[in-house]
């Protein structure tokens, strides 16, 4: 743990870093004051001060006072976690071609599934219910716009 | 006495059959929309003022005053269950409300958030009866520089919410306030950080970015070790035991008084008066350290507060025709297409309309309080589906509801990134809650501190030389130079 | 060559026919109409206003949608980037949509052209606004203050570049009296300031301070319009204190992205002109203290191109600064 929060210091350096030198792109100052670039340019210098001294902080403590536990999960948990992250991007990347029902339900279907589920008529039955049912209600009652996908579902 | 006889015709008014039948109908449709991460009070009292437009005045507005307070509470019981906020008010009930949650305690929390709520409402309409008009004045002093300062003493509370280091606090505050730069410089309207991805001119988007740290993220950190058995909530269990009871009181007591006058000033935003109340708590507590593992008062307190604010915040937009908030900004533009002007005027023209508004507040109040309790089990019971379909089914509203913001699947991009994001803090034990504050509170500081100096002309001073935000700078100093000389204090009397 | 001719002619009648048949059955599904603001605002209280009458007229239901964000910018891209098929319309404000496209700053990326005025619903003229125990009593009063001690009256603009600024900058000009301005991104705040005594006066349109001129919180001493205006038939015009070409106002209508056809640009016209002129529509907008004033198609080009060359004034003079 204590390696991960040296690099979470580290990559808070680098972001702050990286803000300071983009900063230098806008006005410092304006006709009355402080212009766009005058908040970013100190709030970089500060986030890059205070990210470096927990750094240190970090490195050179004695006691290990970060919380127990690795940062990175065990075998299983890394495989659930990664699941549901494929079905966050996949959904997000078919969401407009597919349109919302077609998603959902492939995601509210498959998602389950792969976490262990082994009822799959229920299963379906859920995510047709969660998929159109969900639309239905948000789309045509309450007309709240949502995508229809290229087969017009 | 004329208050008196107002306050019954307002009765009278309130309790007609079909105005009882519009609260009811307001505030089960409100819970139901702030029961929905995402689709936050305002937008779900935009999408059903069309339904409004078919019935006389009264009835749209008791309606629609329904929803805003249902909203309010509807945001609590995802906020509990499951660490998704449903909007800005419901991020600091998170944190303690969710702890409980996982104990098996969702009962007593969402039952001190119905029951704090009802009293914290309900004192707000009264005072609003009250003293509406001269309190409204003069929460018109607070002009720009006293909200700076007010903001500023907001921010320095962040040294309450620390958790395990001061410094990690300290650079998600940071974090927070470099978000929201992303966009539309708030003065000169100029993109910043914006690469030329059109819809980052508007920012990152407080709801996706606070969807997915404390959502999603919760959600994939309970991936790794998923609850195999069911937590079961038993009926006894429901209701706060009598030592909860004991220690919500002072919290509900401190969260009405800071909610309300919070409330008066326009433009503060509902996070601002959850957060101060916890955070107050949490000073005034004998276990402080206790706070964020799942104490009833850091449930009580914020949710008192945010239901006493959103009735306070009724007083600006009733007495002044202001509105304090985009969600009254709606109702007072629901007012307006039905005919009617809030402010004075509509008080001298309108009686029936404000007293019966009033009273109906009242009777909301009640009604709220009716609706929820014996729901608190069903809902409970929720938690108790399996997690392979609970957390997809979680999932697909915390989608729904960003992509609901703008119609815009980038919205959900960053809600997953920002899961991401908060998955890694949760597992390093940083707190998330000081960058939702920064990147709600650092625009609106920018903002006006820049309004400030036009105002000045470009003197600084001016935050100093008006009384008011001299006070609130001189409060926030003492917030955060505390815990630095108590540290100090503790280290020379260890010597 | 007669061939030729013949075969030209058959395929534009045939296409000809096929797009007033596509017209004739337009709209088939519901319509979106954009407002580029957050609900509650005046345009947002205008625009559902006549979508709810519109819808009952064309047939489909139109649902209105909030794109709020970078003062309408963002509605904006988004509308100009949609597909010219009808069904997706907007909102615009004038002059804020052009001040957008021309400031240099706001790095938009669509252009005037980009998108097409259909109709416009009202035009909102810009006021001098000032508390009523204020001791400028006429336009003149404030106008020798403001020479008397130039830049350090505090004087509150409602937007960026928009038509209060606008407004102001003429009489500035005009009346060769600097004050100092304070932006506000909307009304409220705008307001609330003034009341508050933040600011000594403001420079807002109609639809932002009717509700507070009616409760005899606010006073106004001049309005930016040809004639006096309705709402406030003792309020002299700029032109009867000496300022007549001191002109502004925020014009609200609605638009299309660039390309949509022709017979569906006239129903989207017929449509929104018989739902404007209802007794419903201009009651209500009156009550929220909007001016009705409704310029179809053509005219309202016109006057698109004509505050275009107002604003590119404008712009230039404060961003040359």
């Amino acid at each position: 743990m204590k390696r991960a929060w040296q690099i979470t210091c580290l990559a808070f350096v680098a972001l702050a870093v990286f803000t300071l030198v983009l900063s230098f792109e806008y006005p410092y100052m304006d006709r009355l004051g402080p212009g766009p670039g005058f908040f970013p340019f100190w709030l970089s210098l500060i986030t890059g001060a205070l990210s470096l001294a927990l750094f240190f902080h970090t490195t050179l403590a004695k006691r290990v006072g970060y919380g127990s536990g690795t940062l990175l999960p065990d075998r299983l948990g890394a495989l659930r976690i990664m699941i549901i992250l494929v079905g966050l991007v996949g959904g997000l990347v078919i969401f407009e071609t597919l349109g919302f029902r077609i998603t959902l339900l492939l995601f509210l279907f498959f998602l389950p599934l792969a976490l262990g589920v082994r009822n799959w008529w229920l299963t379906l039955i859920i995510a047709t219910a969660g998929s159109f049912g969900v639309f239905h209600v948000f789309y045509y009652w309450l007309k709240l716009p949502l995508p229809i996908g290229v087969f017009g579902i | 006495m004329e208050a008196f006889q107002y306050w019954l015709q307002g009765f009278s008014v309130a309790t007609l059959p079909a105005n009882l039948m519009f609260a009811f109908i307001g505030c089960v449709l409100g819970t139901l929309i702030g029961v929905l991460p995402g689709l936050g009070p305002a937008a779900g009292t935009a999408i059903l003022i069309p339904i409004t437009f078919n019935l006389d005045p009264i009835g749209a507005i008791i309606m629609l005053s329904a929803i805003y307070y249902g909203a309010m509470y509807g945001g609590t019981i995802t906020s509990v269950l499951v660490n998704v906020p449903g909007e800005a008010a419901s991020v600091i009930t998170c944190l303690d409300g969710f702890q409980m949650a996982k104990q098996g305690r969702a009962g007593p929390a969402l039952g001190i958030a119905a029951i704090g709520s009802f009293i914290g409402g309900t004192f707000a309409t009264f005072a609003l009866m009250v003293v509406s008009l001269p309190l409204a004045t003069f929460a018109l002093r607070f002009g720009p520089p006293e909200v700076f300062a007010l903001l500023v003493v907001g921010l320095s509370l962040v040294t309450g919410l620390s958790g395990r280091s001061l410094l990690a606090a300290l650079i998600m505050t940071f974090f927070g306030i470099m978000l929201a730069m992303i966009g539309m410089d708030p003065v000169r309207g100029a993109p910043r950080f914006t690469f030329g991805i059109a819809p980052l001119y508007d920012g990152v988007g407080f709801v996706p970015v606070v969807m997915g740290l404390f959502g999603v993220g919760e959600i994939l950190v309970s991936m790794e070790k998923p609850v195999l058995e069911i937590i079961k909530t038993k009926l006894t269990d429901l209701l706060p035991n009598r030592k909860e009871w004991k220690v919500s009181t002072g919290a509900i007591g401190r969260g009405t008084i800071i909610g309300f006058f919070l409330g008066l000033i326009p433009g503060i935003g509902a996070i601002i008066p959850t957060f101060v109340a916890y955070v107050v708590e949490k000073k005034v507590s004998k276990h402080p350290e206790k706070f964020g593992t799942g104490v009833i008062e850091g449930v009580a307190s914020p949710e008192t507060a945010n239901n006493s604010y959103a009735n306070g915040a009724m007083i600006p937009l009733l007495t002044l025709g202001i509105p304090g908030s985009p969600t009254l900004a709606v109702i007072m533009g629901a007012f307006i297409i039905h005919g009617l002007t809030p402010g004075p005027f509509l008080f001298k023209e309108r009686p029936d309309v404000v007293w019966g508004l009033i009273a109906s507040l009242y009777l909301g109040n009640i009604m709220l309080l009716i609706l929820n309790l014996p729901l608190v089990g069903f809902w409970a019971k929720l938690l108790e589906i399996r997690y392979q379909y609970l957390y997809p089914g979680i999932l697909l509203f915390c989608i729904l509801g960003a992509y609901s913001l703008n119609q815009s699947v980038f919205d959900v991009g960053v809600m997953v990134a920002f899961g991401v994001l908060g998955y890694i803090f949760r597992k390093l034990d940083w707190p998330l809650a000081p960058t939702i504050l920064a990147l709600i509170l650092g625009p609106m500081m920018e903002r006006a501190l820049r309004t400030s100096l036009e105002i000045s002309g470009g003197d600084m001073s001016i935050l100093i030389t008006r009384p008011i935000s001299a006070i609130l700078l001189i409060v926030a100093a003492i917030v955060l130079i505390s815990p630095a000389v108590r540290g100090v204090a503790k280290r020379a009397g260890k010597d | 060559m007669k061939r030729k001719f013949f075969f030209g002619l058959a395929v534009v009648s045939m296409a000809a026919l096929v797009v007033s048949a596509y017209a004739a059955d337009y709209p088939t599904k519901p319509i979106t109409l954009m407002i580029p603001y957050a609900a509650g605002g005046s345009t947002d209280v205008g625009g559902r206003i006549v979508a709810a009458i519109a819808e009952k007229m064309i047939g489909q239901p139109i649902v209105v949608v909030n794109k709020a964000g970078a003062g309408g910018q963002i509605g904006w891209t988004e509308l100009a980037r949609q597909k010219p098929d009808g069904y997706y319309i907007g909102y615009i404000n004038l002059p804020h949509i052009l001040t957008t496209v021309l400031d240099p700053e706001r790095k938009a990326i669509f252009k005037a052209e980009d998108i097409v005025p259909i109709i416009s619903q009202a035009l909102d003229p810009t006021t001098v606004s000032v508390r009523p125990d204020s001791p400028w009593k006429t336009l003149k009063d404030l106008i020798d203050d403001a020479k008397k001690k130039p830049g350090q009256i505090p004087a509150g603009i409602v937007g960026y570049l928009q038509d209060d600024e606008i407004g102001y900058l003429q009489l500035a000009e005009a009346a060769g009296a600097e004050m100092r301005k304070v932006y506000f991104d909307s009304a409220a705040p705008a307001i609330t300031a003034l009341l508050g005594g933040h600011v000594e006066v403001l420079f807002c349109t109609v639809g932002d301070n009717y509700t507070q001129w009616k409760a005899g919180r606010i006073r106004m001493l001049t309005i930016m319009d040809k004639e006096r205006a309705k709402f406030y038939p003792d309020l002299p015009t700029t032109a009867e204190v000496g300022y007549p070409t001191v002109l502004s106002a925020s014009t609200r209508g609605i638009a299309a992205p660039k390309g949509v056809p022709e017979p569906i640009m006239k129903k989207l016209q017929e449509v929104f002109k018989k739902a404007m002129m209802t007794k419903d529509h201009v009651e209500k907008l009156e009550a929220a203290g909007q001016p009705v004033k409704i310029l179809v198609g053509e005219d309202f080009v016109k006057y698109y191109w004509e505050s275009y060359k107002v604003a590119k004034k404008w712009v230039e003079y404060v961003r040359g600064k």
